[in-house]
């Protein structure tokens, strides 16, 4: 781009549009990449779960999600850092605090239940005394299909994208139903969820971009 | 009578930085090199005079043990682009 003074009024917009759309595109693609890595190892790890679970004990196989996190951390990092460098805008920091915020809730309600679960902490915690002898079922796939939702669709409203506005909404009301399955076959529901909730919006921000 | 249209900001790589910059909280010197096809040479003397007029700040940093120029714009530089884009709108509608 050379230095040229003598621009007219069309060009200059033509600029400015052609600036602002590129750099759109360049952090829209950067946000991409960490989406499918993250939808993939939520599926892997849900099937992997779900066929230990199935064939070599129990649920105490739900320990691996603690594993995903930090495989999908180290991940991540390297997905960073092959990724070209972009500026820091609003966007790019809202949708990372979006999901850092979800991995942070997730992680957090799963550590809850885990040790809940193993007897550290008194059920009483999160079932009122009064309630307890009435069958309360909290049910994880729930809560966190859920999260996922509520994260997909906050992204899409701010990436202004509908269709992923869509999977976030089919994601997280489509989870929310988890109940209905054993929990062990919960975690076909996980990686369903996964999918749409992540891997899809992943591949639609990635070659949006690429246009 | 249309108002003039800021000599600054009426030039093709100036206007496509101020553009870059407008949404971004700020962007490195590499990034904006790559988005506007400019040399490194005629890039780093349009960023000086926009920062010579307070248009945007360049800030010199590491990035690690890489030096990195970071260049952000400035509530002066936002009113002055406001202000050239509501201008190019008169010259495109006089009407309004």
């Amino acid at each position: 781009m050379e230095e040229n003074m003598n621009l007219t009024a069309e060009r200059s917009l033509e600029i400015i549009r052609n600036s602002i759309e590129r750099s759109q595109r360049a952090i829209a693609k950067n946000s991409g990449l960490p989406l499918m890595w993250w939808g993939i190892c939520v599926m892997v790890f849900a099937l992997i779960i779900e066929y230990l679970w199935k064939n070599h004990g129990g649920p105490a196989w739900n320990f691996l999600w603690f594993v995903m996190w930090v495989v999908g951390y180290i991940g991540n990092r390297v997905i960073d850092k092959k990724n070209e460098t972009v500026p820091t805008t609003f966007v790019g920091k809202t949708i990372g605090h979006v999901w850092s915020t979800f991995g942070i809730f997730c992680g957090g309600i799963g550590l809850i239940l885990g040790l809940i679960a193993g007897g550290v902490i008194p059920v009483k915690c999160i079932v009122p005394d009064t309630y307890i002898n009435c069958l309360v079922y909290m049910n994880i796939t729930s809560i966190i299909s859920l999260c996922f939702g509520i994260a997909s669709t906050i992204m899409g409203l701010v990436l202004q994208n509908r269709p992923i506005q869509v999977c976030g909404l089919v994601a997280g009301f489509g989870g929310f139903f988890a109940a209905l399955y054993y929990p062990m076959h919960q975690m076909y529901v996980m990686a369903v969820v996964a999918l749409i909730g992540l891997v899809i919006p992943g591949l639609i921000v990635h070659f949006q971009s690429k246009k | 009578m249309f108002k003039p249209l800021d000599p600054l900001l009426h030039s093709e790589l100036r206007l496509a930085v101020m553009s870059l910059l407008i949404g971004a909280e700020s962007a490195e010197f590499p990034y904006i090199k790559e988005q506007t096809g400019a040399t490194a040479g005629n890039l780093s003397v349009q960023l000086d005079k926009l920062a010579t007029a307070g248009y945007i700040t360049v800030e010199k940093t590491f990035k690690g043990k890489r030096p990195c120029t970071l260049c952000s714009i400035t509530p002066v530089g936002l009113k002055a682009f406001e202000e050239y884009v509501e201008t190019l709108r008169e010259y495109l509608n006089p009407s309004q």
